[in-house]
């Protein structure tokens, strides 16, 4: 039976959702990294961002940015992947609404080209990971079978990853991540290289598994405007500040952000349609980008 | 082991002249075609033996014969007894030094025992016979002394070669197993150890062959036992060369048939493996 204290409603919601615990903090991240001519690269510098936990929903949370702007050197310090030069990262395993500093394996992430233990079949490569971590080898089957089940890959179960085509794999990676009970997800790039049905079948496959818990967080990294704009209930833009003479000055930060449930664009199906999305998207592409 | 030119779907087209894909880059050719050109290559050979002008090499029918002679031999200059000798030494050595091999080039995920993978890799420079003083002092003339000397020469290419595999994993694949919350030991089984084995098998093919090459060397210059390659000594310096000739062609046709075991054995165990060539 639905707990409706814990679980997610879909669909919008008739008023504005109470904001819970914190369930990501970063503080004032930096990142620097040494060049062969000997002076610092500063790919980011007071790179700041809070997630909280929404009631009745899951975050779904977009980090923006052109090429070069950082996202995936914060990608890996919020997957713990690197350690960051100055600031602290700090996540919430969700049980005890207690943060503490990101470890390794808090965080999944599915990374761009969607890698996967080549030597294992679709099936067992749900299964390794879950029995690695502790799960029984009968229960980390039935879930894998439920999961592939779920998501259409049944067929799949017994091929060889090579053997997949690009959005199976990415399914497939997906629940890899699933497969460990972690509530925290990184997409990276989800949106890249697909054409436009393929691009809404990705954000309703993101979107049906984050309504599976209310503390489900997607973090998505991506630089697709529209799609980002389309998922997400809070979307950030990273970049650099620049000086006088328009010169970017190394370091990126989040330059703004937006509260799309503020905005009453969360959660909605018809958000395409709406003014304020044209307007927002306008202003990001037009407006924002371009001063990244 | 020998590899083969893959046809890229996107540049192989069928232009309906199998003659003309014969000839072109990654032309589409079937099976059909493609035993004729093997067959056509076999052809070539053969003519090519049998009117060469080479008056140093021996005809086919000579080489026959040769075979005949040294099927008859009596005990330790015979056939059955050399091939055997050389054999036996052949199988120990790639399974020692592929053991061996696979245990340093995984080691060198671990930064402590990088410094001995590299050294152990420089040593294929130098000479094997380098190391006869060392053998010998520690080794008993004969059967030791060639597996040791056999396995030694190969470990440093095998290293070599393995430690390539290794280098050449993609990084994304440590971090997929780091964020999977994989442990030390998890990463270096499933990132490192379990997919390359396939690829560790390429290796150990490719340096069984080189094997070959130095189980000659190493019987020449350690005749006590006989073997292929003392019997290639002493009918060279005897000017028969239609005996060494056939036990080149028996080198040959074993190394063919190693490959094939090897290449057998990497399907059975790594029916990946297969796809992964495909694709």
């Amino acid at each position: 039976m639905a707990d409706p204290n814990t679980d997610c409603i879909p669909g919008p919601l008739d008023q504005m959702p109470e904001r819970l615990e914190t369930l990501l903090h970063i503080e004032n991240v930096g990142k620097e990294f040494p060049m062969n001519d000997g002076s610092t690269f500063v790919a980011l510098k007071d790179f700041t961002l809070e997630i909280q936990n929404i009631k009745n929903k899951p975050q779904i949370v977009s980090l923006l940015g052109p090429s070069g702007s950082g996202k995936t050197t914060a990608l890996r310090i919020i997957a713990g992947l690197d350690k960051p030069t100055s600031g602290s990262v700090l996540i919430t395993n969700g049980a005890e609404h207690q943060l503490r500093p990101v470890r390794v394996g808090d965080v999944g992430v599915v990374f761009q080209r969607y890698p996967l233990f080549e030597d294992l079949n679709v099936l067992h490569n749900l299964i390794d990971p879950a029995v690695r971590s502790g799960m029984s080898k009968e229960k980390a089957k039935d879930k894998a079978l439920r999961l592939l089940d779920e998501f259409d890959l049944v067929k799949q179960g017994l091929a060889w990853p090579l053997q997949l085509s690009g959005g199976q794999r990415q399914r497939v990676a997906i629940l890899q991540q699933l497969m460990l009970d972690r509530h925290f997800i990184i997409l990276d790039e989800p949106f890249s290289g697909l054409d436009p049905v393929n691009i809404l079948n990705v954000i309703k496959l993101i979107s049906n598994i984050a309504h599976q818990h209310t503390l489900n967080t997607f973090l998505i990294i991506t630089h697709d405007v529209t799609s980002a704009l389309i998922i997400s209930d809070h979307l950030y833009l990273l970049g650099r500040e620049r000086d006088a003479g328009g010169v970017p000055q190394q370091g990126s930060k989040v330059m703004k952000q937006y509260d799309l449930i503020a905005e009453g664009l969360a959660y909605r199906s018809d958000i395409e349609d709406l003014p304020r999305f044209s307007e927002i998207r306008k202003e990001i592409r037009l407006v924002e980008f371009p001063k990244l | 082991m020998e590899t083969s030119a893959k046809s890229p779907a996107t540049i192989a087209s069928d232009s309906g002249y199998p003659l003309r894909e014969m000839v072109r880059v990654y032309g589409a050719v079937g099976g059909f075609a493609r035993s004729h050109i093997v067959i056509g290559w076999i052809v070539l050979f053969l003519l090519v033996w049998f009117f060469n002008p080479i008056k140093a090499m021996p005809y086919p029918g000579e080489v026959l014969t040769a075979f005949q002679r040294m099927w008859n031999a009596p005990g330790s200059s015979g056939l059955v007894y050399n091939v055997y000798v050389t054999l036996k030494l052949n199988l120990v050595g790639v399974l020692i030094s592929s053991v061996l091999s696979l245990v340093i080039s995984y080691l060198a995920v671990i930064p402590l025992f990088q410094p001995f993978n590299k050294f152990v890799q420089w040593l294929r420079y130098i000479p094997i016979v380098g190391f006869n003083l060392v053998f010998l002092t520690l080794f008993a003339i004969g059967w030791p002394m060639k597996v040791a000397m056999l396995t030694t020469g190969m470990s440093f290419f095998l290293v070599t070669s393995m430690t390539g595999v290794i280098v050449g994993i993609p990084q994304m694949k440590y971090e997929l197993a780091r964020v999977l919350g994989y442990n030390d030991w998890h990463v270096f089984y499933s990132v490192v150890v379990r997919p390359t084995l396939p690829a560790m098998i390429d290796m150990i093919a490719q340096n069984a062959a080189m094997g070959w090459v130095m189980i000659t060397a190493i019987e020449t210059f350690n005749r006590t036992e006989g073997g292929i390659g003392s019997q290639i000594y002493a009918y060279t310096s005897t000017n028969q060369l239609a005996e060494v000739y056939a036990y080149l062609l028996i080198i040959g046709v074993i190394a063919v048939l190693e490959d094939g075991l090897l290449s057998l054995i990497k399907r059975v165990l790594f029916p990946y493996s297969l796809v992964a060539e495909r694709a």
